[in-house]
């Protein structure tokens, strides 16, 4: 690893030296809030550093790709890390949890995340991948009070080691047939036929399972929805925006050069997305709690974005990380809202819990509804842009029956997500068991809601910024 | 083409009741202000509207007599295209009007007025934007934000448990026909950007769309599926009544005055030009349609107790007469249907009015528990009895000419089902009266004294009176810049864009 690779890894070793270093502090200032400022601070510095700094190199050591693509995910997600620190502040303090090492960890979560979308090796890859799924099971039962998040660490943690297995799998099965671990010289050696072909697509298989698992698509979501539930809410929020939004980035740049329709892997493609989008429709209309709504509902929205990559070309790849971008603004404010109706350990999760609110606190409940909006696709919120992108690409490459299932499940998502706002202005009880918020979570919601209505509204500047940095 | 000036007016238009609706909620710690706020602004397009009705009533020569186009999503070929042509010019009038009498009805409420102003505005924003949208990206993203807002007005300013089972009915129905507008748009896109190479939604482009046979059927009922919804036409209707019966007054007066014009709008801008193969094939099983509509609805509305109930479903039977007007496809005809369009309403808006001022004083609206008004309150019975029987289509008055208009131009193509129609009329009388005798006439429902009409009801009636005296004794004023458009509508065109460098 030369000097050069080093500076173009800055924003990542800026996560990551950053992240130890807070654990060092943290022991000197216990119970203080510096270690969480200090985290936001150096989570926007990677931001910054990676917008700004023009790495001097494409490739760092071979593992990771340094491009425009891999920069802009490093923003995203250094930024979702800032978000969720700032948005824990209160949650964290009344929890009793510890301060420096939930901000290490997320910030390291960060830094995994942003390994994955950058990677260009099976190897970069597969550390990328379990970099940040170790941190998410700690994450995940950090709360030791509370059983349902044992219960949710370890729910997460037994599908996360089978994924682990058959990635491995996977990428050896890969390596095998194509003898090499660089992305674009595997998947070229599989698309050309030869004698090894069915070996490196039985390895793709098994990639596209430990994928599927990561990201919930039916049928291997059944974790989600206790995982949601049990995860103290800020951690929900990361779980369910960065590290689906890393493997989807990373599933992109492997299918960047393959022509997916009319592969031999398009119809698991095919019957992946179409699972994904009836199966998640079906069990989140049933749902009464809101974070397994959204659970529910974000099984559907990676089968949406499965489905722009089926689509393939320039149009579906734009579309699948537009949909991306506005999926975790409008997701992490949903679990935002949750976050900072919490009071004392207790988080609002059932419709009962939300009636009446909306009166009491109008500017949050405003905001939930946007962020539900956005999700259920209704203009002007940024969603209907994404699942406008995601069907134009649809129907573009010839998948109408796709398309018609993807627009007749978003019909059916406004049931499930109104029967939320409709609850918070109802009348008949008013809810006191949420907090009144403080400033620090308000600023992540107007920074979300902002982000979700100009996204809406004007998408033209992020979309070609988009379609530039495609690899 | 005579631009009043380089200001663009139709984008002023749009934006505000927008700015005045972020106002309101930015200053929603102060309800005083923001109910004048409300009405400056509801005010100020009016006045707006009724300028530019006066200064553009004529003829453009086929050109569109406002136009303003500009580059918005480039990667999509999206455009802000607007333009305004004699019958858009009619209904941003109607708009304007109802909207601004809307927000003087709601002044008296106490509920979250911030928030219930701002609802207003942005919905006058949204249906103002979908009469002017030319593009069919921008169209469909006014068409889909017009239900947030209605919405919210049912769930939070509704009054029974019911509704948010009208709610989300009238949000499933809408959005369910929509979707599928929105997939024959995408469609009709690719179709078009396969045949020229380029990307665009603007309408005039897509015109020229050589439609493969094997999909016409298909795209040509993803458009009329959409808008028939929101019509609505007969067997689509069944989330009108719900909605209504269940929002408040400014919102039903929004649903009836505005809501169904933005369908109706939507066949004729949109579907009519695009489609007319299609449209031609459609029309007689449109005229039945609209024929089963007329008596269907009017004897249901015949059979209502509740009376807001009963002048929802009178709507529906009156839209069936605007159906019926379309779908005999002549001049006179078409021009009936969109003038009574507006006719529509002025009265049905009035009578909703009323109905809500009647409800505030009685606290019921159910026929059996009313009765005697007359005796109570004089000038405003009055009223009731005059929109009533405008409403009911007495000569002299404004439905009246909508009406004749229709049935004179559908009897030219088919007189059966016009003389059948006419009866429709009678029916019509038959509920109105019941109507009329169940509340006004009768026994006194208490002896305490009410309130007749207070000074700001009358600030509402007296130029509802005076537009329906108007609209039925002096037509022309607002057919005149019907003429022209309904023309191009009749033969499947659209207005031109002015040549390239006239556009302000």
């Amino acid at each position: 690893m030369s000097w050069h690779d080093l500076v173009a890894l800055t924003p990542i070793l800026i996560l990551a030296l950053g992240s130890a270093a807070i654990l060092l502090i943290s022991a000197w200032h216990h119970g203080s809030r510096l270690p969480q400022l200090l985290g936001v601070f150096l989570a926007l510095a990677a931001a910054a550093a990676a917008a700004l700094l023009t790495p001097p190199v494409e490739q760092i050591a071979g593992l990771f790709s340094a491009g425009l693509y891999a920069r802009f995910f490093t923003v995203l997600w250094s930024l979702v890390a800032a978000l969720t620190l700032l948005l824990s502040g209160r949650y964290i303090a009344e929890q009793r949890f510890a301060a420096g090492e939930y901000t290490c960890l997320v910030l390291f979560s960060a830094a995994g995340m942003s390994l994955l979308s950058a990677a260009s090796s099976f190897v970069g890859l597969f550390l990328g991948l379990e970099s940040f799924t170790l941190v998410l099971y700690i994450l995940i039962a950090f709360d030791k009070q509370n059983p349902a998040g044992a219960e949710a660490g370890l729910k997460y943690l037994v599908p996360g080691a089978v994924a682990t297995g058959f990635l491995a799998l996977g990428i050896a099965l890969l390596y095998t047939a194509a003898g090499t671990f660089h992305i674009p010289a595997v998947m070229l050696a599989i698309g050309s036929g030869g004698d090894m072909q069915a070996l490196g697509v039985l390895g793709m298989v098994m990639l596209l399972v430990a994928v599927s698992f990561k990201v919930s698509l039916a049928p291997f979501h059944f974790w989600t929805p206790d995982v949601y539930q049990g995860a103290p809410a800020p951690i929900s929020g990361l779980l369910s925006t960065g590290s689906k939004g890393a493997v989807y980035a990373a599933l992109l740049t492997l299918l960047a050069g393959t022509q997916l329709t009319g592969g031999s892997l398009a119809g698991i493609f095919w019957g992946l997305a179409a699972l994904s989008m009836v199966v998640g429709t079906l069990t989140a209309l049933r749902q009464s709690n809101i974070k397994r709504m959204l659970a529910y509902s974000s099984v559907v929205h990676m089968g949406y974005v499965l489905l722009a990559l089926l689509a393939g070309s320039t149009d579906g790849r734009s579309a699948a990380v537009f949909y991306l971008v506005v999926y975790t603004a409008a997701t992490l404010g949903a679990f935002a809202v949750i976050t900072s109706f919490a009071s004392n350990g207790h988080e609002p999760q059932e419709t009962e819990d939300f009636r009446g609110v909306g009166f009491r606190d109008p500017f949050r409940c405003a905001a939930l509804a946007i962020f539900l909006i956005s999700l259920a696709g209704i203009p002007p919120a940024a969603g209907f842009v994404g699942k406008f992108g995601v069907f134009y690409a649809a129907i573009r490459a010839d998948l109408l029956a796709l398309a018609v299932i993807g627009i007749l499940s978003s019909l059916v998502s406004l049931f499930y997500y109104l029967r939320f706002v409709v609850a918070m202005y109802t009348t008949a009880q008013r809810s006191a068991l949420v907090h009144f918020g403080t400033l620090a979570e308000n600023t992540v919601l107007i920074i979300c809601v902002v982000a979700t209505l100009v996204l809406g509204v004007f998408p033209g500047r992020l979309l070609d910024l988009i379609a530039r940095i495609l690899p | 083409m005579t631009a009043p000036t380089t200001i663009p007016w139709l984008t002023v238009l749009l934006v505000l009741p927008l700015a005045g609706a972020a106002l309101c909620l930015a200053l929603c710690r102060f309800t005083r202000v923001c109910r004048w706020l409300a009405v400056v602004v509801a005010g100020a397009e009016l006045l707006l509207a009724i300028w530019l009705f006066a200064t553009l009533g004529g003829g453009a020569g086929g050109e569109w007599l406002l136009y303003e186009d500009a580059s918005w999503i480039g990667r999509f070929g999206i455009r802000y295209t607007l333009g305004l042509d004699g019958i858009s010019l009619l209904l941003v009038l109607l708009t304007a009007f109802v909207q601004f009498l809307g927000i003087v009805v709601s002044l008296e409420r106490r509920d979250h007025i911030p928030a219930f102003m701002a609802m207003l505005l942005l919905l006058e924003s949204a249906i103002i934007g979908v009469f002017l949208a030319l593009d069919l990206f921008l169209f469909y993203l006014f068409w889909e934000a017009m239900l947030i807002p209605m919405f919210f007005m049912i769930i939070i300013w509704g009054r029974y448990e019911r509704r948010f089972y009208a709610a989300v009915k009238f949000f499933l129905f809408t959005l369910g026909g929509s979707l599928f507008l929105l997939l024959g748009i995408i469609g009709l896109h690719l179709l078009h950007a396969e045949q020229s190479g380029t990307v665009t939604f603007s309408l005039a482009a897509l015109q020229q769309v050589q439609i493969p046979p094997a999909l016409a059927p298909w795209l040509f009922a993803a458009f009329f599926i959409g808008f028939a919804v929101k019509v609505p036409i007969v067997p689509l209707h069944t989330w009108l009544p719900d909605a209504h019966t269940e929002a408040p007054t400014a919102g039903s007066l929004d649903l009836a005055g505005l809501l169904l014009k933005t369908g109706m709008y939507g066949l004729l801008r949109i579907t009519f030009p695009l489609f007319p193969e299609e449209t031609q094939a459609i029309l007689p099983p449109l005229a039945i349609f609209g024929l089963v509509a007329i008596f269907y609805a009017a004897w249901i509305a015949y059979a209502q107790q509740d009376i807001k109930r009963l002048v929802a479903y009178s709507s529906v039977s009156h839209v069936g007469f605007m159906v019926l007007g379309f779908a005999a496809w002549n001049t006179t005809a078409m021009e009936g249907s969109i003038l009574q369009m507006f006719n529509h309403g002025i009265s049905t808006g009035a009578l909703f009015i009323m109905i809500g001022m009647i409800n505030h004083r009685a606290g019921t609206r159910q026929m059996d528990e009313l009765g005697g008004l007359w005796g109570k309150t004089p000038i405003l019975s009055a009223f009731f009895l005059f929109f009533a029987l405008s409403s009911l289509g007495l000569p002299g008055l404004n439905n009246f000419v909508g009406e004749i208009l229709i049935l004179i131009g559908t009897f030219q193509r088919w007189p059966i089902l016009a003389a059948i129609a006419a009866l429709g009329v009678v029916y019509a009388a038959t509920y109105m009266l019941r109507l009329v005798h169940g509340t006004l006439w009768g026994p006194e429902m208490s002896a305490e004294p009410w309130p007749d009409m207070t000074w700001r009801e009358g600030v509402v009636l007296v130029p509802l009176a005076l537009l329906v005296l108007w609209l039925g004794l002096y037509p022309a004023t607002f057919l005149e810049p019907l003429r022209e458009p309904v023309q191009l509508v009749l033969e499947h065109r659209l207005p031109l864009p002015p040549l390239p460098g006239g556009t302000p």
